[in-house]
């Protein structure tokens, strides 16, 4: 039993990733139909530059100049996945779901072809400090998560419910029809999605690193999780999606180490299953069920 | 793919024979002299291949006839079900590691273990498609992902079972009598004929126009009795049968399975071979993609890295241009052409 206050920790911290992994994936599913199976790959990708430009690989930058180059490129590359699944979002969203697929497949071979298929460590410049607290283990990482994500979500937040863009946003995800009538260009919100998206997607990927090893597929694999948690909060709210991540995070936990450790992916494909049966509409939909 | 319009030509040809034009006679049944022509021909040729081919070439195509089946199998579930599966590895695996067990534990071989292993990959199409049955295709795809992700461990955990890491060797002939290179052929290409007939003849039945109207509208599906949640589950049964026959015949061909040949990937490729193939449910549309998704790394060994850019970029290159087709020439995603 001491444990388990120590697990439930160290999950919410991973949760927090997961939950900023599924909240890109919502964002873009909520604005413009479409299920980001690139996501993952995209990130890793993004994490790679970052350890390229501050490892030697690809320059030799100080850790701040390589995020913000890595932000940038992030910002175009996202740009352009849209743009090129463009033509198809408003045809058919399986279509368009499986243009991802390709933007993803491309987006692994060059991380495989750039960086190697090679595992690597890249460090997070955080100071070495840590505390016991009973049994929970605090350390400047987890710290570090939490403020990350608690900005980046709050960051959301504010710009979902207080700026033009995200009032755009709300009324795109509402109803689109509605909104192109009213003259928003839904093509703008599409974009505006993604790029968030990507920008999360690169926060999650680079704060896993520390706990995993960075590989060519590692942070592709980490995104089912980000989607189980996107499944679980119920695949279209942003709430939920929070909400889902840290659930994900501390189950997870907790089943790898009081049952066994290696099925990681059987389990969040066991916690699909059951969410999906149990709650279809996701967590929080249960809760709200009064509303009509 | 221009089925209806080949189809219309070649009836306009015979018309001054037929001195009376009979009325109710249904499109599907007219006969289609030059497309049936040319697809014995190539039949034939791919029949006689093995006289000339060597054994390198028998045994790739073979393993090209057993995609080509895994590929019709995801092909029919974007057609009839407007649903994408990433997981169709799996149901591939379902059909290839019955064949080895019953192979290990039971003594049979593959064209007994056959039925068995389609009535798994049906079950298991069900099972997964269950808890989706009522929501939108997106969690069909995320469920099966999860189901492509997960196999791997399942299997490994098993292995006193399963061979774990190594996997299980497929040795039993099909026929006897037949040297084994020639089994390794014939049995997938007899498969993939069977199945593409199969196919054809599941496109006149009633039951594939229920699914064609449960696509189109669902409203109007519903009000004539076909329910939704129905036509995901059998559509999901019918392509995870198929998709495990498609394994059954590739562990026969490849003689081996192992955990290593069904990963995620393996599913996603198993989409781009039939995104390439543009769906179809024919034997040489499918066997286009089959010998897209075969042959590529193997024509490309010294640049495995190369693979993945390559599939997303031919990926991208179709839907993007099948995109660019102007809509009257376009192959409605069910069914025959528009």
């Amino acid at each position: 039993m001491a444990d388990i206050l120590g697990l439930i920790w160290a999950g919410m911290v991973s949760g927090c990733l997961y939950a900023l992994g599924a909240i890109g994936i919502v964002l873009i599913y909520k604005s413009s139909n479409v299920v980001n199976f690139a996501h993952g790959n995209l990130a890793g990708l993004a994490a790679f530059l970052v350890f390229g430009f501050t490892a030697g690989i690809l320059g030799n930058m100080a850790w701040g100049v390589a995020l913000m180059l890595t932000l940038a490129i992030m910002m175009v590359v996202m740009a352009i996945s849209y743009f090129v699944i463009a033509p198809l979002v408003f045809k058919s969203d399986l279509t368009s779901t499986i243009a991802t697929l390709g933007i993803g497949l491309i987006a692994q071979g060059v991380t495989q072809l750039v960086f190697g298929s090679n595992v690597v460590s890249l460090d997070l410049p955080l100071p070495k400090w840590s505390a016991q607290i009973g049994a929970m283990r605090i350390s400047a990482y987890d710290l570090a998560v939490l403020f990350v994500t608690a900005a980046s979500v709050g960051l959301l937040y504010l710009l979902i419910e207080r700026t033009r863009v995200g009032i755009a946003f709300r009324a795109v995800s509402a109803n689109p029809f509605a909104s192109r009538v009213c003259g928003l260009s839904l093509r703008r919100i599409h974009l505006f999605s993604f790029v968030v998206a990507g920008l999360l997607g690169l926060v999650a990927a680079l704060l896993i690193v520390p706990t995993t090893f960075l590989s060519s597929t590692s942070v592709s694999s980490f995104m089912l999780q980000a989607f189980a948690a996107a499944v679980v909060g119920g695949f279209s709210s942003l709430p939920g999606a929070v909400v889902g991540g840290v659930f994900i995070g501390v189950l997870m936990n907790l089943l790898s180490f009081y049952v066994a450790a290696e099925f990681t992916n059987t389990y969040l494909l066991a916690v699909i299953l059951l969410t999906l049966n149990v709650f279809p509409k996701g967590v929080l939909a249960r809760r709200g069920g009064a509303r009509v | 793919m221009s089925e209806a319009t080949m189809t219309s030509s070649a009836a306009v040809k015979r018309v001054p024979e037929v001195a009376p034009p009979r009325p109710a006679e249904p499109t599907a049944r007219r006969p289609l002299p030059l497309r049936a022509m040319a697809g014995v021909a190539v039949l034939l040729g791919l029949i006689a291949l093995p006289l000339l081919a060597g054994g390198y070439w028998t045994f790739t195509l073979g393993l090209c006839f057993a995609n080509a089946i895994a590929i019709l199998s995801v092909s029919l579930l974007v057609r009839y079900g407007g649903e994408v599966s990433i997981g169709h590895g799996v149901f591939v695996a379902a059909g290839a590691y019955t064949v080895a067990l019953m192979e290990k534990y039971l003594g049979v071989s593959v064209l007994m273990a056959l039925p068995f292993a389609a009535l798994a990959g049906g079950l298991l199409g069900i099972a997964f498609a269950f808890p989706s049955r009522n929501l939108s295709g997106i969690y069909l795809a995320v469920a099966t992902m999860a189901l492509a992700l997960a196999l791997p461990e399942l299997l490994l955990y098993f292995s006193s079972i399963t061979g774990g890491y190594e996997g299980l060797y497929v040795k039993r002939d099909a026929l006897p009598g037949v040297s084994r290179d020639l089994q390794r052929y014939y049995v997938p290409l007899a498969g993939l004929v069977v199945v593409a007939l199969l196919l054809r003849q599941f496109r006149r039945s009633r039951q594939a126009l229920a699914l064609l109207l449960i696509r189109t509208s669902a409203p109007a599906a519903e009000s004539f009795g076909v329910r939704r949640s129905w036509a995901r589950l059998s559509c999901m049964a019918l392509s995870g049968g198929i998709a495990a026959i498609g394994g059954a015949l590739l562990a026969f061909s490849s003689s081996t399975v192992s955990p290593n040949s069904f990963t995620l990937w393996t599913s996603i490729f198993l989409l781009v071979g039939s995104v390439v193939s543009l769906y179809s449910l024919g034997m040489f549309g499918s066997l286009i993609g089959g010998v897209f998704l075969t042959l590529m790394p193997l024509l490309l060994a010294g640049a495995g890295d190369w693979v993945p850019i390559l599939y997303g970029g031919a990926l991208l290159l179709v839907v993007l241009g099948a995109n660019l087709i102007p809509e009257s020439w376009r192959v409605r995603p069910g069914g025959g052409a528009a």
